[in-house]
């Protein structure tokens, strides 16, 4: 056995080893502690990509932990869909990681880079995972890293937020256990592959069980991606969350989004019985409300990184409008999406900080204040950020929403889709329009006074620019290799629909 | 040039000049205008290179593939159409950069003004060269953003702002309105390329989405060309700069609508439903822009309602899908571009030299400013159509046609509005002409400032006027040929005959363009007494419409948006539940199947029923005592306790001794914590509430009861832990089958389990360390111990006791772990145990005693734990096992005699580490708040007693 | 009555009790309430293996029958991470009472609204 055959795992051993070792010298030698952060984010990028180029000849790579086979042990899966998450995974980590160093918000608490990377390591173990049990496993463990980055920082906006964002995260994670007891009850069995098999078997008698068990996971997992009514949690709790860490949260909804594309097809396929794409009829509507009140928040948030929070939840929105589609082509283009939404998201938030970092008293409130810092330059950024949150030419939203309009068309009810899309945007063009005028370019006396503390802007430097320059650059370049970036998620995508063929390169001939 | 490469350098050059401007930046107006400048001649000199073999017939098409998966590629192709465009967007946007440069006072953002404008010319050339629609709505779009960046050049004017915005509501909403219409077409036509998609005219006329696809790109092109009802973006444009109103908001912007109704005119036209939609909603929009343009008083605004009008006038002709139409509408397209840029630039030029665009405080202007006064006179005189201008002979064309064509079965309607429109518009000409050059000077002050400009700013507008002159006096040498064939590539066909001249004999046309001067000399003779009576009409501002109507759309949403995401953990939790109640029941009914199963059952026991009675009423007692909170701990801890019973009693003994340790913990940290907490605050909720909350509780419990019920009647389905056992001894060298499965077969679980425990001891540690410092602190200090406590702080029975006691329980934690393997117990029992015993040390000494006794740190605890977990599962890749794989042997030792080696145990070493780290770290520092607020109370409680004293 | 009956009729009302308490409006109440809610849920996922007595999974060469091992082991797991978990919210309400001087649960009603709002309209 090779060391490539062990790289599935690297993902989770590297951050895994990074976080007790950071841990360990942080107290007495800060520099060395953040470099080992540092290095961990580089390694997990080189591995995710040597992953996403291991997958993309199309062969599904397991891997046994302890070498105990599947479905008795717990097995990794590294197919194109997972190295795509790791892969995005990672390079958002560099990015929030390197924001979080430069603009020294590492530093306003304590423990932020040993939960930084847990929280990786919670991630990438949530995409590789091929077992149920473990996958919830990874959720908590990315949870509770969430807890702690969330909070870092404190101060009374934060606590109160992160009460409600605990406490609905606990529920969710109590749900998706009786999700889990159900499913063994039924299938005796936790790895996924296997339960798609067994679910198959399952006797008229148990259907009713069956599809409440399907149902309850999907909730469960809905709950996470924000999706209407259960997004209630997210608006305030991004917008209060460290800039750095907001921008890492880009991904967290993404999970849940992962999660229903991961396991629907899986288990709950063709050959599911009364469970068969159990949540189907249910996500195109909610799908659609949650564009619809995501960018509605957009239209009328007050402030950017209020408005970058809102903008999340609508982004999730619109990709659940083409996940609901389940063809190939709509899922493709779900992923297309998911990568770009994810990367604008963070970007939005990063910039609301640049902002906000220069109006110390303004913050990033959409109201005029006094002229600041690289204006010109940071309003250059801000637009970017909102051109590819709403999904304008020429970053990669706009190719995107055409990859989602177009495939949706020969769904049902496409039309409703269309136009929950194209209005949503619009009334996010609109209202990142009002927030940006207002900021950037009506202007008040310098004399006069923020409506919040706090005194002059602080003295910044242009490197907290880096981190969102990186993110509009990687947008840029998704929008230009769509090509190639629509062939690999064609391609994922066609994959995770072949249920079958992942069953039986994990469970071999059984 | 080889054309492909003409065709790429054409689009791509004015985005480099673009990115040049913006990277020198500074103040170099100069440096930004002469690259501007230099960007627009080369296109101009690129299309002048190629325009002999385009207009000889030949097309040129170049294509490299960008997304096949949506059908979108970077193609791009020139055609007469796309020829004549470009020109027009080279040739004026090169004069335009020369004015703009004398008009721009220096110190202004030239960098970014010439940067937007490279942006949007560039943007304007890849609508007008697209050979794919998608791609050509991207630059579309792309226009919209530019316009809204160069109409809020003046950022500092509310005007500017707004306008910008509006704008982009408008042009930008419409052109996605566009993209759902054009991603329609292509999706009938089977193709985005556009040559294929204007090949296929009857496939998609004869689609039934045909009327969709037309409404939807008509919304498109009508929003972007300022049509009624969508024209009032346009006079608010003009808060711009005027040589942005010249370029964008007269020559080329505002004609991209225009363009694709041409460049879709052979699949779209030809309907009646077309013909009916285009042509009405032209000629709405060319009456009434010609009336509105009459009597408005700025010139910006006059020439804003006056291009609203032209535009009008082109989508009419359009509209009539009739050959000759088109003609005449590409010549005017022609005239129109040459007549209204340059009297944009005439105004900018009477607005920078009188400081004024008022007409009403303006006249007799032609004795300060001859030149000026010439070059608009001329251009005002095309625009009202009078000979021997080009204006008159498209003119003349337009009216002929209108002959041809009969509205809603009304022969006579579309030539007798035409007509008054023509009517109207010759009197806004002649009155803009006159009211600004000739009569007397209204007001002495902008009259004696004015004077002409430097040649610099006349020469652009002199040029184009020259134009409209030639257009008149030898047009076919001068554009026969272009108009030919340029008017073949819209509808599709070369054309029979075409003669474009001044005089065409006595006709019908000359009739009504005849009355239609005298009608406009009338008007502007009038034109006082017009004003009067008009003024009574109530004009609709549309701006304030549209403002209101944002506003309201505003506050409507934010009351909505407000109201219904009020941070409000309660609603939160409640939608939680009841989606998972709604389905569930869902899923019971749609599934069906049956509830109870038939695994039969096991008879319970007295004593269980006991339990289960207990468990019931503890359970009902925390609910309805939910004030006196100590006393809801103890019912909590006996529900815990009854559970424990019940893993015994279900053979599952690791089970219960874990539960009995974590609820031993668990209460002791709620204990830590309550003390701090308010111990009996009053309720909230009102009783409906509580109804509404109970209702959703029972439906749940019910539910939940009804899955475990009917989970627990059935047959497992031989689940995979047979598996666990067969393999547990002789795979995992350990006969506690429970154990090994934790660090063994599911070693991977453990690990992220021991994780989470470990991040919940930092954060813990995290959220705490802060809370002597600020408000939290301040509260601390005024924190009162209710609970009353032995006088003496720490007990000596209870402190020598467990003084005694700590080394036993230590060593039977070291028992527990050990025999963990094998036995209930393991890692995690064994940590929770030890650390029970190091609580109490805290409890009963305090921690100066304790933390003396205590070298190692929790974090280290916790770090060295996770590594050791890590290592000892990397060290099976050393033996080319997988990560996590295990190895177990059997020594013996004298005395000891035979005993088991096994990876494992070092894991479980591992685990334990963690969880006793993590768990001292949470309650110790929770404690240590607890104490330190009872110091300070107790301090001042003291500092009170001395006051008292004396 | 059968122990399956006991069972499931004690989850189902430890459901009940901890919905019900989840719902309030206090911190320590909904704690109390999430608590009850992991009881039952831990009974709930044990119970998956269904029920056996006095078959403990420990191996021996003459045993034959064992209780299912495997979700003894996840409800193992699962304890383990509802205590980080509740350990975890224990704190942050207390943190959050002591840092705002408010144990109830539902933030203030009007959210971000407090800079004076300029809307959609002018500006």
């Amino acid at each position: 056995m090779s060391l490539i055959t062990h790289l599935a795992i690297a993902p989770v051993v590297i951050p895994a080893l990074a976080a007790p070792l950071a841990l360990l010298v942080m107290r007495r030698r800060r520099a060395l502690g953040i470099g080992i952060s540092l290095v961990s984010a580089a390694a997990m990028l080189l591995a995710a990509l040597a992953l996403l180029w291991a997958a993309s000849d199309g062969t599904i790579r397991t891997y046994e932990l302890g070498d105990w086979p599947a479905p008795f042990g717990i097995v990794l899966v590294v197919d194109r869909l997972s190295a795509i998450m790791i892969t995005l995974a990672a390079s958002l980590s560099v990015i929030a990681m390197l924001h979080a160093v430069l603009t020294r918000a590492d530093r306003k608490g304590w423990h932020f880079h040993p939960l930084f990377q847990f929280q990786m390591m919670g991630l990438n173990g949530a995409f590789l995972t091929g077992d149920l049990f473990n996958l919830f496993v990874f959720f908590e463990v990315l949870l509770i890293a969430s807890y702690g980055l969330m909070l870092h920082g404190q101060g009374p906006a934060r606590l109160k937020a992160g009460v409600q964002y605990v406490i609905v995260n606990i529920v969710g994670s109590s749900l998706f256990l009786i999700a889990l007891g159900l499913l063994y009850a039924l299938t005796g069995t936790l790895n996924m592959a296997d339960m798609g098999l067994r679910v198959a078997e399952i006797g008229p008698d148990d259907q009713g069980l069956l599809r409440v068990a399907a149902l309850l996971l999907v909730t469960v997992f809905a709950l996470k991606a924000a999706l209407v009514p259960l997004h209630l949690w997210l608006p305030r709790t991004y917008a209060v969350s460290t800039p750095a860490v907001a921008a890492l949260f880009a991904i967290m909804t993404k999970v849940g989004v992962y999660s229903i594309i991961r396991v629907v097809p899986q288990v709950f396929g063709d050959g599911a019985g009364a469970a068969a794409w159990a949540p189907a009829p249910y996500l195109l509507p909610a799908a659609i409300v949650t564009a619809i009140i995501g960018f509605g928040g957009v239209f009328v948030a007050r402030s950017l990184s209020e408005q970058a929070a809102y903008a999340v939840i609508g982004s999730t929105g619109t990709l659940l409008i083409a996940v609901a589609g389940w063809q190939q082509d709509t899922l493709s283009a779900a992923l297309y999406y998911l990568v770009h939404s994810t990367l604008a998201g963070a970007a939005l938030f990063l910039v609301a900080d640049i902002v906000a970092r220069r109006r110390a008293g303004f913050a990033d409130n959409a109201s005029p204040g006094p002229d600041f810092a690289q204006r010109q330059f940071v309003a250059l950024l801000f637009l970017a950020a909102a051109i590819a949150a709403t999904g304008l030419p020429p970053l990669s939203g706009f190719i995107g929403k055409l990859l989602i309009l177009e495939s949706v068309a020969d769904v049902p009810f496409w039309g409703w889709s269309w136009a929950a899309i194209l209005f949503s945007t619009l009334i996010g063009v609109i209202g990142f329009a009002r927030t940006g005028s207002l900021i950037f370019w009506k202007e008040t006396a310098p004399s006069k006074a923020g409506p919040l503390e706090g005194a002059l802007p602080a003295t910044v430097s242009r490197a907290d620019m880096v981190a969102p320059i990186i993110a509009i650059v990687l947008l840029a370049a998704l929008s230009l290799g769509a090509g190639g970036a629509t062939d690999y998620t064609a391609e994922a995508a066609a994959q995770l629909l072949d249920s079958a063929a992942t069953a039986h390169a994990v469970l071999g001939d059984r | 040039m080889a054309i492909p490469l003409t065709l790429y350098t054409l689009v791509l050059l004015p985005f480099v000049a673009a990115l040049l401007i913006a990277a020198i930046g500074g103040n170099a107006r100069v440096l930004h205008s002469g690259i501007a400048a230099a960007g627009s001649a080369m296109g101009l000199a690129l299309i002048v290179s190629a325009a002999g073999r385009v207009i000889g017939g030949e097309e040129f098409a170049v294509a490299i593939a960008w997304v096949p998966a949506i059908g979108l590629e970077f193609s791009l192709m020139i055609d007469p159409l796309g020829l004549m465009f470009a020109g027009l967007i080279l040739g004026i946007g090169l004069l335009v950069v020369i004015f703009g440069h004398f008009y721009l006072a220096e110190g202004e953002a030239t960098a970014r003004f010439f940067a937007s404008l490279m942006l949007f010319q560039g943007a304007m050339l890849g609508i007008v060269l697209a050979g794919n629609v998608l791609l050509l709505l991207i630059f579309w779009e792309l226009t919209s953003l530019s316009s809204f960046l160069l109409i809020g050049f003046w950022r500092h004017k509310a005007e500017a702002r707004q306008g910008a915005r509006m704008a982009l509501a408008v042009t930008g909403g419409g052109g996605l309105v566009l993209i759902a219409g054009m991603v329609l077409l292509g999706i009938v036509a089977g193709s985005f390329d556009l040559m294929t998609i204007l090949a296929s005219a009857d496939v998609v006329q004869a689609s039934p989405l045909y009327p969709v696809i037309l409404i939807l790109i008509l919304i498109g092109c009508f929003t972007k060309s300022a049509q009624f009802p969508f024209h009032f973006w346009l006079p608010h444009a003009m808060a711009a700069p005027t040589p942005v109103s010249a370029y964008l908001h007269s020559a080329t912007m505002v004609k991209a609508g225009v363009f694709l109704l041409a460049r879709l005119w052979p699949v779209l036209s030809g309907t009646d439903l077309y013909t009916v939609i285009v042509t009405s909603v032209g000629l709405v929009t060319m009456t009434f822009g010609a009336f509105v343009a009459l009597f408005r008083h700025d010139l910006k605004s006059i020439l804003a309602y006056s291009t609203i009008s032209q535009l009008g006038l082109l989508v009419m002709l359009l509209g009539f899908s009739i050959k000759m139409a088109a003609v005449a509408a590409v010549l005017h397209i022609l005239n129109h571009a040459a007549f209204k840029a340059a009297l944009f630039m005439t105004a900018g030029i009477v607005d920078h030299e009188s400081g004024t665009r008022d007409i009403r405080r303006l006249g007799g202007l032609a004795k300060m400013m001859p030149i000026t006064a010439i070059i608009a006179t001329t251009a005002a005189a095309a625009m009202a159509g009078l000979p021997p201008l080009g204006g008159f002979i498209s003119k003349e064309m337009m009216l002929y046609e209108t002959l041809e064509i009969s509205l809603f079965g009304l022969p006579w309607l579309v030539p007798v509005v035409a007509t008054i429109a023509a009517t109207l518009s010759v009197g806004y000409s002649l009155r803009l002409a006159w009211h600004l050059f000739f009569g007397s000077p209204r007001e002495p002050e902008p009259y004696a400032r004015a004077h002409d400009p430097g040649v610099g700013m006349w020469a652009s507008p002199a040029v184009l006027v020259l134009l409209a002159v030639l257009l008149g006096l030898f047009p076919m040498l001068l554009a026969g040929t272009l108009v030919a064939s340029v008017a073949g590539a819209v509808i599709g066909e070369p054309l029979p005959t075409l003669d474009l001249s001044l005089w065409h004999g006595v006709n019908w046309a000359l009739g009504m363009s005849m009355m239609a001067v005298a009608g406009g000399v009338l008007l502007l003779w009038r034109h006082k007494d017009l004003l009067l009576a008009t003024a009574s009409l109530l004009r609709p501002d549309a701006k304030a419409m549209f403002q209101s109507l944002m506003a309201g759309a505003d506050t409507l949403v934010r009351k909505f948006i407000v109201t219904t995401h009020t941070p409000s953990l309660q609603r939160m939790v409640f939608a939680t539940f009841s989606v998972v109640v709604v389905v569930v029941i869902e899923g019971a009914i749609t599934g069906g199947g049956i509830l109870t199963g038939p695994r039969e059952g096991l008879p319970a026991s007295p004593v269980a029923i006991v339990a289960w009675l207990l468990l019931i009423i503890a359970t009902a007692a925390v609910v309805n005592d939910e004030r006196h909170r100590f006393r809801v701990l103890v019912y909590i801890s006996v529900i815990g306790l009854i559970i424990a019973l019940a893993f015994v009693q279900f053979s599952a003994p690791d089970l219960a001794l874990t539960q009995i340790s974590v609820e031993v913990v668990t209460i002791l940290l709620l204990l830590l914590a309550l003390n701090l907490l308010p111990k009996a605050p009053p309720l909230l909720s009102s009783s409906p509430r509580k109804w509404r909350d109970g209702a959703v509780a029972c439906l749940g419990g019910l539910l939940v009861g009804g899955a475990a019920w009917a989970m627990l009647t059935r047959e497992p389905n031989d689940p995979i832990s047979s598996y666990h056992l067969a393999n547990s001894y002789s795979g995992g060298g350990g006969t506690n089958v429970v154990n090994v499965t934790l660090v063994d077969f599911r070693a991977f679980d453990t690990l992220g389990e021991i994780i989470v425990l470990g991040i919940a001891g930092l954060a813990i540690f995290a959220l705490l360390d802060t809370t002597s410092r600020g408000s939290a602190g301040a509260r601390l200090r005024t924190w009162q111990q209710d609970v009353p406590h032995s006088p003496e702080s720490h007990p000596i029975m209870f402190v020598m006791s467990t003084r005694i006691l700590l080394p036993l329980v230590l060593s039977a934690g070291i028992y527990m772990f050990l025999r963990g393997h094998n036995q209930p117990g393991g890692g995690f029992i064994a940590a929770l145990v030890v650390a029970i015993a190091f609580l109490l040390q805290y409890l009963a000494s305090g921690f100066d005693w304790t933390d003396a006794r205590r070298r190692i740190g929790e974090h280290t605890m916790i770090a060295f734990g996770v590594l050791v977990a890590m290592v000892t599962g990397l060290g099976a890749l050393i033996f080319d096992a997988n990560f996590l794989a295990t190895a177990f042997d059997y020594f013996t030792l004298p005395l000891i005699g035979e005993f088991e080696l096994a990876t494992a145990v070092l894991f479980d070493v591992g685990v334990f580490c963690v969880v006793f780290g993590a768990v001292m770290l949470a309650l110790a520092q929770l404690s240590h708040i607890a104490q330190r607020a009872a110091r300070a109370h107790q301090a001042q409680l003291d500092e009170e007693k001395a006051e008292g004293s004396r | 009555m059968t122990l399956e009956f006991l069972v499931a009729s004690a989850i189902g009302v430890l459901v009940a009790g901890g919905i019900y308490m989840a719902l309030r409006g206090r911190t320590f109440q909904v704690v109390l309430g999430l608590t009850l809610f992991s009881y039952a849920v831990n009974l709930f996922l044990f119970a998956s293996g269904r029920l056996t007595v006095n078959r403990p999974p420990i191996w021996s060469k003459t045993v034959t029958e064992y209780a299912d091992p495997l979700p003894q082991a996840l409800v193992l797991t699962a304890i383990v991470i509802t205590f980080g978990m509740t350990a975890f919210a224990v704190v942050l309400a207390l943190r959050s009472f002591l840092e705002t001087g408010s144990d109830q649960v539902d933030g203030d009603i009007v959210s971000s609204d407090d800079q004076q709002p300029d809307g959609n309209g002018a500006g």
